[in-house]
């Protein structure tokens, strides 16, 4: 029992990196219908920004999201409006293209400024255990929770409140109509980038003080995959909540069917997923059958 | 321009070419091919072969991406797949080439259709990203299998000939390899002016159309990935004589990226693109080695420490700057160009 609960707990908390990556994805699914194959290098160079910063004005943790958002999203802008924006009207194929050439950019030019080798993230944060009943967590852990728990309930707020989330909704539904609406959709598409950009950075900055700040940290964008997946791609609040299944079918596979299953259990959950329901479970139904 | 060549028949329209100066230039570069070998050095060679490789894996998801549509980012899984049969049965089963390196296509091209069940479900983004998991399920089955695939371990090819070649030397293996690359080449182009390759195109560009004019989609998709697959595996096996030595790390993602991005450079669902672009990609990382070598010293530690990044970065750049502003890749290019002299002085 007890190593069992060890499995869901520690499921948990990297499940919830996933579904932080995971909204990231379907922020710009929704928003502009691509897939952003460069969110696990957006992490990257986020998390490498936020070392730079917590090495060097030696922030805890919090302050350090505070202050490592902001930067992100101006970066996730200039990407967009470098990268994404002169590609409007090309085939969505071409976009999504671009987006995986972004993504090995990216993750070249990040290695080479912070070069190879593993760091271990300045978090400021006790190594104490605490105690939930009868499951330990780490500090940091519990903080990866809260902030999935806190940007799920934002994100909830913001699009179903805020004027700016019901414009980016209007967006996905239907672009051309929300254009006559007079929504500016290529600014929509901007605080797409930016946000999916920011959830990026507390991804990463909670991924890195969870393990360790190295140049295979892009993986975990391909690794929340799963979590989308079965969420539904355009469904923000389903991606957190597949985030935190797939975290604990992951650990569950590890820990009681085989070694190393950890690293593709997710990508099993994907097939099956896209076999049996293609939409996932909260997407919308919009496949179509050819 | 070329004028007054009517086209009377159904058989000139699908000829591969109907212009002798085009077949000229095809025997002169068969003959410069062939003669390659006795003019350059074994580094040349080699760098020769593995064009002719890239070529062939090319050749094969540019059937797939290119004419059919299907999108596929998880190449390496297939060329995994093909390598890791080839090299087996050559050293733990003893088979000889001209046995295992088929085996290794029709394996591969057997496993594609399994991936290729969903794809009679799912369009675009949600094939891609069934693809990518596929080539990571892949990895970890050849990784964890260890009593049948040597697992971390990897695989050492011994010497092996065929007719006579001795594939274990630079010259052999080239010859070798350029007959398969010019047998796939021959074997796409066919396929492409046949009706396959009619339908291919027809549900690339309208599946429900080409639905409506009788093509069989679950046929014609399985098809498409069990051929694409059935190449690529051939240039993994490819792949296996030439390194030797395989291990998983070979097959990583950025060999997918590679393969796209040739693909995207030469010119989508173009055979003659395909080869500019293997060409192009592949001998795009030691370019840039000589340029980067008149600035630094190539044995900096900085330089040789990067070369993977370096090689990405130049991939991702190759992908982001033609798919913005030459869309239709290289043979694009070589169109304008040609279409520039024809019509010279005149613009159009």
């Amino acid at each position: 029992m007890e190593y069992f609960l060890f499995l869901v707990s520690s499921g948990l908390v990297v499940g919830a990196t996933y579904g932080l990556v995971g909204m990231g994805f379907a922020i710009i699914y929704k928003a502009t219908g691509i897939v952003n194959f460069a969110q696990g290098e957006l992490l990257m160079l986020t998390a490498y920004i936020a070392f730079s910063l917590a090495s060097s004005l030696s922030l805890s943790l919090v302050p350090l999201m505070i202050v490592t958002i902001p930067i992100a999203m101006v970066i996730g802008i200039v990407l967009e409006r470098v990268f994404i924006r002169p590609m409007l009207g090309e085939p969505l194929f071409s976009i999504v293209m671009v987006t995986i050439g972004l993504a090995v950019i990216l993750r070249g030019v990040t290695i080479m400024i912070w070069g190879p080798d593993p760091h271990e993230f300045p978090t400021g944060l006790s190594t104490q255990v605490v105690l939930i009943g009868p499951v330990p967590f780490y500090q940091v852990q519990l903080y990866g929770l809260a902030t999935l728990a806190a940007v799920t309930l934002a994100a909830w707020a913001f699009f179903r409140f805020t004027r700016l989330g019901i414009a980016m909704r209007a967006v996905a539904a239907n672009e051309g109509a929300a254009m006559l609406m007079g929504i500016e959709v290529s600014r929509i598409h901007m605080i797409a980038w930016a946000l999916a950009a920011a959830v990026a950075a507390l991804a990463g900055i909670l991924f890195a003080s969870m393990f360790k700040l190295g140049p295979t940290i892009w993986f975990e964008g391909l690794r929340s995959f799963p979590a989308v997946i079965l969420g539904g791609l355009d469904s923000v609040l389903g991606a957190a909540l597949g985030g935190l299944v797939v975290g604990l079918i992951e650990n569950l596979a590890q820990g009681y069917i085989g070694q190393g299953l950890r690293e593709i259990a997710g990508f099993v959950v994907i097939v099956v997923i896209l076999m049996l329901r293609p939409y996932g479970l909260f997407g919308a139904r919009e496949i179509e059958r050819v | 321009m070329r004028t007054g060549h009517y086209k009377e028949t159904y058989g000139e329209l699908i000829a591969l070419s109907d212009s002798g100066v085009a077949w000229a230039w095809v025997a002169a570069l068969a003959a410069a091919l062939v003669l390659l070998p006795l003019l350059v050095g074994n580094y040349t060679l080699s760098l020769a072969v593995s064009v002719l490789i890239a070529i062939v894996g090319a050749i094969g998801l540019n059937l797939l991406t290119g004419t059919t549509g299907l999108i596929s980012i998880g190449q390496s899984g297939f060329l995994a797949i093909g390598a890791y049969t080839n090299a087996l049965l050559a050293t733990d089963y003893g088979w000889p080439v001209w046995a295992s390196l088929p085996a290794a296509g029709v394996l591969s091209g057997a496993i594609s259709l399994l991936v290729g069940i969903p794809s009679l479900r799912l369009k675009g983004l949600y094939l891609a990203i069934t693809t990518l998991a596929f080539s990571f399920i892949v990895n970890y089955v050849i990784l964890y299998a260890e009593p049948l695939t040597h697992g971390p371990n990897g695989v050492f090819l011994n010497d092996t000939t065929f007719l006579g070649l001795d594939l274990s030397s630079d010259r052999g293996l080239y010859y070798f390899v350029l007959g398969v690359a010019v047998l796939v080449t021959l074997a796409a182009l066919n396929l492409l002016r046949s009706r396959i390759g009619r339908a291919w195109l027809a549900i690339r560009d309208h599946d429900i159309a080409a639905r409506a004019m009788g093509i069989d989609l679950v046929r014609y998709k399985l098809l498409a990935f069990a051929v694409s697959s059935f190449f690529v595996g051939i240039a993994g096996g490819l792949m296996s004589l030439q390194i030797r030595f395989i291990n998983i790390d070979v097959f990583g993602f950025l060999l997918s990226i590679e393969a796209l991005a040739i693909i995207i450079l030469g010119g989508f669902g173009s055979i003659a693109g395909t080869i500019l672009g293997a060409v192009f990609l592949t001998l795009l990382p030691e370019a840039i080695r000589i340029v980067l070598s008149l600035f630094v010293d190539p044995q900096a530690p900085a330089y040789t420490k990067y070369i993977y990044e370096i090689r990405g970065i130049a991939y991702g750049i190759v992908i982001v700057v033609f798919l913005r502003f030459k869309p239709d890749g290289l043979i694009g290019l070589w169109r304008d160009v040609r279409k520039y002299f024809a019509n010279w002085p005149l613009a159009y």
